[in-house]
């Protein structure tokens, strides 16, 4: 069986010197036991790309920092575990200097999910820029009367000289929804891609239950707000003064500095402390491209403090 | 219209007085022969009386352009020679002002976004030629709000695509400083509190250049860091007459308004200069505080290169140090707080980081945890009752809503 191809090459695992692994607490047991919780340490490997594929392959949304808190997601998610347990042997497979004990691919017991493409790259182990709100657009595809919604529905809000478009809440995912009397609805709120069409799935269904023949129709999702820290201390005044073309910098208006990056094209605020806000990308993989592009410009200004 | 005289060719009444370029001439207005004409060149006592007509004034361009381009061109003319720029900084306002205009976006704005439109003119005319004008100057003129002032800065720069450098800080310490009333003698200026413009202003550069160097300039406005840089210096210059001068009456007496930011960065400023007095050998032994270190301020700046070098360690370095082991701090590795030590030994080194990254967070942000939502899942129908009102709640709602109908109906009785 496969299962236990991979508990003998857990075994050998446990045997190897713990060179390069730095288990916090020595959760490693020879009886690897299906949802006992127990989960190996994921290896503190420079090399994220990997790592991070193994773990995340249940969770689609992407952890915020990784190797720190890899280890909280694998316990967590190891409540669903056998998938999990099939993932741990692939968490040695990155190894450095351990390799040659393992015959390479050791392939996962169900496939694994691919992560979104472009992930990080491996130089900037830990940092991950986080999602904090999705704007999303839906087509409901039917004429909707604002005033019968804001009467029938608890948490909706209609005020017509103020905004011509009802105001909906949910709590779970905690988002807001504007819905227009032609049919659209804007979703903003949501933390991950999922959770935006989750909640505008939600919001339809609600509209549905109030008696309209809605639909759920071009999706799209239009923004999507990330932030990062680099944890240095930035030079804001020589940063624009290299980047001129693309970076403002007016501390008498806004302490922070507005890059405009053309490729991706996305906006980033930069601030002294070394936080970065991006906005403006419509995929995932935009903003951790613009983060890998600012981190190589960021990492110039560091030493000339 | 001119009093008597007739027209040789014609014998009219009707002679007309016009000034052709700098030419007057008497000018019958039915045949067109000119009568009598000025005398084109003058003797140099003349052209002392004589006044330049303008381009603009004597072609009649002025037909062409819009009656509110023409209060704005004004308006720019008007902030250029009240500020005292010189004149070739007005002439370069006015072309962006004319550039500005052919858009169509700032063509049908509101009168105040003109007006506020003219003031950006002139900043970027003024930073473009490192004259040092802030923004607050310019919208106290104008009398605008800061947050439409800065609307429009912004726009008309991403539109005109334009290139323009940051405010040049030397040159507003120099500037600034100059505006400071203490430099004679007045009823309201004591004779102690009298300063030389030059001492003073050489003592304001070298600590405006100590907060750039330990991160308290960047990411803030400049001008509170100015004042209290100012501040210090006339201070230290005379400390025992001085000290009991608080930051409020200083700029009372300079006739200057004190910017509310100023004396947290006093206060920062101040903690700087306690870090680097740690380090003097002949400081350590006092003890000072931060009313006390003013009277060393000389000394400080005198050696602040090599005090900034040993009172701070590299922030970044330390930062960096997690998986490289960078022993710089001697047990202080990993300690991020500015805690004065009470022993005689001289402090291990703080770091150098701005203040914000000094201070511990406001509130933690916790990390979310791992959601497992796909988009897909199947949503419950008791879920989305939770937000259907029932009935009963529908009428009640009715109701109330008719009665504040009816209650706002009815005219107060007043």
């Amino acid at each position: 069986m496969d299962q236990n191809d991979s508990l003998s090459l857990f075994d050998q695992y446990l045997a190897s010197p713990q060179g390069a692994m730095s288990p916090g607490t020595p959760v490693f047991s020879p009886m690897m036991h299906y949802g006992t919780g127990l989960t190996p340490q994921p290896v503190q490997s420079t090399d994220s790309l990997s790592t991070l594929e193994e773990e995340q392959q249940q969770a689609t949304v992407a952890t915020g920092q990784l190797s720190k808190t890899s280890q909280q997601a694998t316990q967590e998610a190891s409540d669903q575990t056998p998938q999990l347990f099939d993932s741990q042997p692939l968490t040695t497979a990155p190894m450095l200097g351990t390799t040659p004990l393992y015959p390479s691919p050791m392939t996962p017991m169900t496939p694994v999910t691919p992560m979104t493409p472009a992930m990080p790259a491996s130089e900037i182990a830990e940092l991950v820029p986080q999602l904090h709100n999705i704007v999303c657009t839906v087509n409901l595809g039917c004429k909707l009367d604002l005033k019968s919604i804001a009467l029938l529905a608890r948490n909706a809000e209609y005020n017509p000289k103020r905004f011509a478009a009802v105001i909906m809440r949910i709590r779970e995912p905690r988002t807001t929804a504007l819905l227009f009397s032609s049919g659209k609805m804007v979703c903003t709120g949501g933390k991950s891609e999922e959770q935006a069409r989750l909640a505008s799935r939600k919001y339809a269904r609600i509209i549905q239950k109030l008696g309209f023949p809605a639909k759920f129709l071009d999706f799209k999702i239009q923004n999507m707000v990330g932030s990062c820290d680099v944890k240095f201390p930035i030079r804001l005044e020589a940063l624009v003064l290299s980047h001129q073309q693309f970076a403002s910098y007016e501390p008498e208006l806004f302490p922070g500095l507005v890059y405009r990056m053309i490729k991706p094209r996305l906006v980033l605020l930069i601030f002294v402390s070394g936080k970065v806000v991006l906005t403006g990308a419509k995929v995932r993989s935009e903003i951790y491209e613009a983060f890998n592009n600012i981190y190589s410009i960021l990492k110039g200004f560091r030493r000339t403090s | 219209m001119s009093g008597g005289g007739r027209c040789p060719d014609c014998g009219s009444a009707e002679l007309v007085e016009d000034s052709h370029y700098s030419q007057n001439q008497l000018v019958c207005s039915d045949c067109g022969c000119v009568v009598t004409e000025g005398v084109l060149t003058t003797t140099f006592s003349d052209e002392g009386n004589l006044r330049e007509v303008t381009y603009s004034r004597s072609t009649g361009e002025n037909e062409q352009v819009s009656r509110s381009q023409q209060r704005g061109l004004r308006r720019v003319r008007d902030l250029c020679r009240v500020l005292q720029l010189p004149p070739t900084f007005e002439d370069t306002a006015v072309a962006y002002y004319q550039q500005a205009h052919q858009l169509a976006g700032i063509r049908t704005a509101r009168l105040q976004k003109k007006e506020v439109l003219a003031g950006c003119c002139v900043l970027i005319t003024c930073r473009q030629r490192n004259w040092p004008l802030t923004m607050g100057t310019i919208c106290t003129l104008l009398y605008a709000d800061l947050d439409v002032f800065s609307g429009t800065y912004m726009q008309i720069v991403k539109l005109l695509g334009l290139d323009v450098p940051s405010l040049c800080l030397v040159d507003l310490v120099k500037t600034y400083c100059s505006s400071f009333k203490l430099f004679e003698a007045s009823p309201s200026v004591p004779a102690k509190y009298v300063e030389d413009k030059e001492k003073m202003l050489s003592r304001t550069l070298q600590l405006v250049e100590l907060a750039d160097e330990t991160w308290l300039v960047t990411g803030r406005h400049p001008l509170p860091v100015i004042t209290a840089a100012t501040f210090l210096a006339w201070q230290s210059l005379r400390p025992s007459d001085r000290l009991t001068c608080s930051l409020a009456r200083f700029c009372k007496l300079a006739n200057v308004d004190l910017p509310y930011p100023a004396s947290s960065r006093l206060q920062e400023l101040l903690a700087v200069l306690l870090r680097m007095a740690e380090q003097l050998p002949w400081l350590q032994v006092l003890k000072l505080d931060k009313r006390s270190v003013v009277k060393h301020i000389g000394d400080l700046l005198q050696h602040r290169h090599m005090l900034v070098r040993k009172a701070f360690r590299d922030g970044t370095a330390e930062m960096d140090g997690q998986g490289q082991g960078q022993g710089l701090g001697d047990g202080d590795v990993g300690s991020s707080s500015l805690e004065l030590p009470a022993g005689k030994r001289p402090a291990s080194p703080a770091l150098l980081l701005p203040p914000c990254m000094l201070k511990p967070p406001k509130r933690v942000c916790p990390i979310p945890p791992v959601s497992t939502v796909t988009g897909d899942e199947d949503i419950s129908d008791s879920e989305i009752e939770q937000y259907l009102r029932t009935p009963q709640e529908i009428r009640d709602f009715q109701k109330a809503q008719a009665a504040r109908q009816a209650a706002q109906s009815v005219p107060n009785p007043t």
